[in-house]
């Protein structure tokens, strides 16, 4: 009997279980179902807007918005400047974050199941994919309505870059502006000690790395990566994409590629250059620098103080000096520069709260609010010297992960508010600064820097930058033979290579 | 009489000992390592001046650390997760293994054959992820464990042992008029205590290291536990230059120091680390002894 009654019991528990997961299922298709709803009829609404001026969209009270970010360390709904927001905009936000790892792939799952994020802060791949996916909002109404301070501080430009087939489908967050980000440094006080000068060009530069190699007898040159910006510009290569002779090339197709693969070959060959190159990873590469075995690296400013810190530490009387951007045979110099969007803050079309979503990103670009979002109040977090911005330290503390809220920005004023940040540290600084005055007037720009997502780019890019990476230090290291350049190439071409540079012509050409 | 050991029981002790005193030291090395990181400064780091002695000796790591709120955080939900999920898993699993251990449980083959099968084949990520979303649990803690409580291994791990205990013990509990729950919990779990004590460090450390469940259902940052904030801790600082497009330059100001995420690992691994010893006594008491005449 009572064996009976507790199989029937779980025959009943499995009816129950089963019964709510398809009711459940069905629910939330209804739920779906109803908030499509409430959205069309926000459509509605605003189009009647346009006629009868009846029912603003914006008004009632503020909801919740939900922000979808990318990854970072900290919580960002307990930073100081989400509160800060939250006050002066009255709107409250969420945010959420995608992992460090496989943020692509969560980032697909989130959308495809139409979670009800507000607005998304999108990389460049990110948004390129979710556009053509059609997972996004065009914007153009929203910002012709409410978006007039968004609309005046970025520039036509920037909006291009993130529009296809104009129609706007981001707020481009352009980036801090142009400004160099490494260089060359070397030990001066073994340049000295050797008698040399700083190398200003490819063949000065071979003579002082033989010189540290045979004299002094550390390595010349430590680094990783296949492409050394710094060399690589003496060759005429300044970045992904560069135009030769008013052709557009990509990077592996570039005329002088195999020369200075050749370059290369030849200093590792010679010692001049890590033997270790090939495995070198930027922390090893530091400690092989600040521990005293190297005599050069390559330093951006950003790990400027931690670097010339550890180097102090070891060698108190070392010192360092910036390789001026060496001169190609012509006695020309370039820098290379991606002048191109960091951010696109993108409304997903599922989004509930698609105008006060673009009503808040507004407000954050408010003269003043802007201004006291990027570097705080005047007195307390930043203090104005002819016109330039400084920190005043521990208050701008508060304020160092303030970049991480921005959805767009002021492109007339930002690049001033942000030098704030750079001359927080001392060290940090003078180096910033050296290297933009080294800089100046060398800046060759990527000329893919704004283009709009092209399919086969977006496809292959990052696949055959892989494959060249592979293949050209294995032509440095020597462990294969430039003769198989042009077959590399070829099927750099063939795996996509050749579409992606067709689709980059087509648009260059038609700019 | 006495045994004499030759030569070769000799060397073959030496060779031993020796042997496993290296691969113990060649182990504690990059804990020594990282511990001696962990309480050196910056530049010595770096510059990597620090083996298994610190360098420049400061706590200012440890301080920063267990001030951070993040951190803070992600350990309270990684214990809850831990704590929770253990408890829990060993009930649903004892429970489980159970009545597939009954000989006289009808289509008992069949059930423990269902039950292997999951542990073959899988729906694959989407299909979970639409299973987990349709029961409301994504971004929520319980999803760190709820979905994982009974893994088949385990279960069949605690199956074997259970019908390894003699029937004597359950005829003479039925006969005292005693039902299947109260034999389950009065008299079989407490002689399994060597078995559940294993299965429970399984557990454990299984919820405690978790990072792949987080990763792909936690979106809220304080919801993050631990293992996964410590991973991205670390892989951040390495990131930064591998960005085809424009770098974001203030996320590589804020790089974290490579002394603060040594000392992060330290206080993440020290507490597990903790807990093992305690639980070796279970595995050597043994419980069994005396409970069955003849």
């Amino acid at each position: 009997m009572r064996k009976t009654l507790t199989i029937l019991l779980l025959i009943v528990a499995m009816l129950a279980v089963t019964a709510c997961g398809g009711s459940g299922g069905g629910n939330d298709k209804q739920g779906s179902g109803e908030t499509a709803g409430p959205s069309t009829s926000d459509n509605n609404q605003s189009s009647k807007n346009d006629n009868n001026e009846k029912k603003d969209p914006l008004s009632g009270e503020k909801p919740v918005l939900r922000q979808l970010q990318p990854f970072d360390r900290f919580d960002p709904n307990a930073e100081f400047t989400a509160k800060f927001l939250e006050e002066k905009t009255g709107y409250k936000s969420v945010y959420e974050m995608l992992p460090e790892e496989m943020a692509n792939e969560k980032l697909n799952l989130l959308m495809s199941n139409k979670e009800k994020y507000d607005i998304l802060r999108l990389t460049k791949d990110q948004f390129f994919t979710l556009a053509e996916a059609g997972a996004l909002e065009p914007l153009n109404d929203l910002i012709d309505q409410y978006g007039p301070n968004l609309k005046a501080g970025i520039s036509e430009a920037s909006w291009e870059a993130a529009s296809i087939d104009g129609k706007i489908y981001a707020i481009p967050q352009a980036g801090t502006g142009n400004y160099a980000s490494s260089s060359l440094v070397v030990r001066k006080d073994w340049l000295d000690e050797l008698g040399l000068k700083l190398p200003t060009n490819l063949d000065e530069l071979y003579d002082v790395l033989k010189a540290f190699k045979e004299k002094k007898k550390v390595i010349p040159l430590v680094w990783y990566g296949s492409v050394l910006q710094e060399i690589a510009s003496a060759f005429g290569i300044y970045n992904s994409w560069d135009v030769v002779d008013g052709q557009l090339y990509h990077q592996s197709e570039h005329p002088r590629m195999k020369e200075y693969l050749a370059f290369m070959n030849k200093l590792y060959t010679e010692g001049l250059i890590d033997a270790e190159w090939p495995i070198n990873t930027g922390t090893t590469a530091i400690e092989k620098f600040t521990s005293g075995k190297a005599a050069m690296m390559k330093l951006a400013w950003w790990s400027a103080p931690s670097v010339v810190g550890a180097l102090e530490r070891n060698f108190p009387d070392a010192e360092l000096a910036t390789l001026p951007f060496l001169k190609d045979e012509n006695g020309k110099a370039g820098v290379g520069i991606n002048t191109g969007i960091t951010y696109f803050i993108a409304i997903p079309k599922w989004a509930p709260n698609k105008e006060h979503a673009m009503n808040y990103m507004n407000m954050k670009l408010e003269e003043d609010l802007f201004k006291e979002l990027v570097i705080g109040q005047e007195g307390v977090h930043h203090k104005v010297e002819d016109g330039k911005y400084f920190p005043i330290l521990p208050a701008f503390d508060d304020l160092n992960n303030a970049s991480y809220f921005l959805t767009g920005v002021d492109e007339r004023v930002y690049s001033t508010y942000w030098q704030a940040r750079v001359r927080k540290d001392p060290i940090l600084y003078n180096y910033f600064e050296e290297l933009q005055t080294l800089a100046e007037g060398l800046f060759v720009e990527d000329p893919m820097s704004n283009a709009p997502p092209i399919q086969s780019i977006s496809e292959h890019a990052q696949k055959l930058a892989k494959f060249s990476e592979d293949t050209y230090m294995r032509f440095i290291a020597g462990a294969e033979s430039l003769d198989n350049f042009e077959s590399y190439l070829a099927q750099w071409k063939a795996d996509g290579g050749e579409q992606m540079v067709n689709d980059a012509r087509a648009w260059f050409a038609s700019k | 009489m006495r045994h004499k050991t030759s030569f070769a029981d000799k060397l073959f002790v030496f060779s031993n000992y020796t042997f496993f005193v290296l691969l113990g030291i060649l182990t504690i090395f990059p804990f020594l390592n990282l511990l001696a990181k962990s309480l050196s400064s910056e530049a010595a780091v770096i510059s990597g001046q620090v083996h298994i002695i610190p360098v420049d000796l400061q706590f200012g790591t440890y301080k920063y650390v267990l001030q951070d709120r993040m951190f803070a955080n992600a350990f309270k939900n990684s214990v809850i997760v831990t704590v929770c999920g253990t408890a829990l898993s060993l009930f649903m699993t004892s429970l489980t293994a159970y009545p597939l251990s009954k000989p006289r449980l009808r289509g008992r083959k069949f059930f423990i054959l269902i039950f292997v099968f999951t542990m073959l084949f899988s729906g694959g990520l989407i299909p979970t992820y639409l299973l987990i979303r349709n029961l409301h649990l994504i971004n929520t803690l319980p999803v760190l464990f709820l979905p994982a409580m009974v893994s088949v291994f385990n279960m069949l791990v605690i199956k074997n042992y259970f019908e390894g205990l003699p029937d004597a013990l359950e005829e003479s509990a039925k006969m005292d008029g005693a039902s299947n729950f109260r034999i389950l919990f009065q008299i079989f779990l407490p002689l399994s205590l060597p078995v559940l004590a294993t299965i429970a460090l399984f557990y454990a450390v299984a919820f405690w290291n978790d990072y792949f469940m987080s990763m792909i259902y936690i979106n809220s940052p304080e919801l993050k536990p631990l293992q996964l904030y410590l991973k991205e801790l670390l892989a951040s600082a390495n990131n930064v230059f591998l960005q085809l497009d424009k770098i974001d330059v203030d996320r590589a100001m804020n790089v974290s120091p490579q002394a603060i995420q040594a000392a992060s690992i330290m206080v993440a691994t020290v507490p597990i680390l903790l807990v093992y010893p305690f639980l070796q006594k279970y595995f050597v008491k043994g419980v069994l002894l005396g409970s069955v005449k003849g």
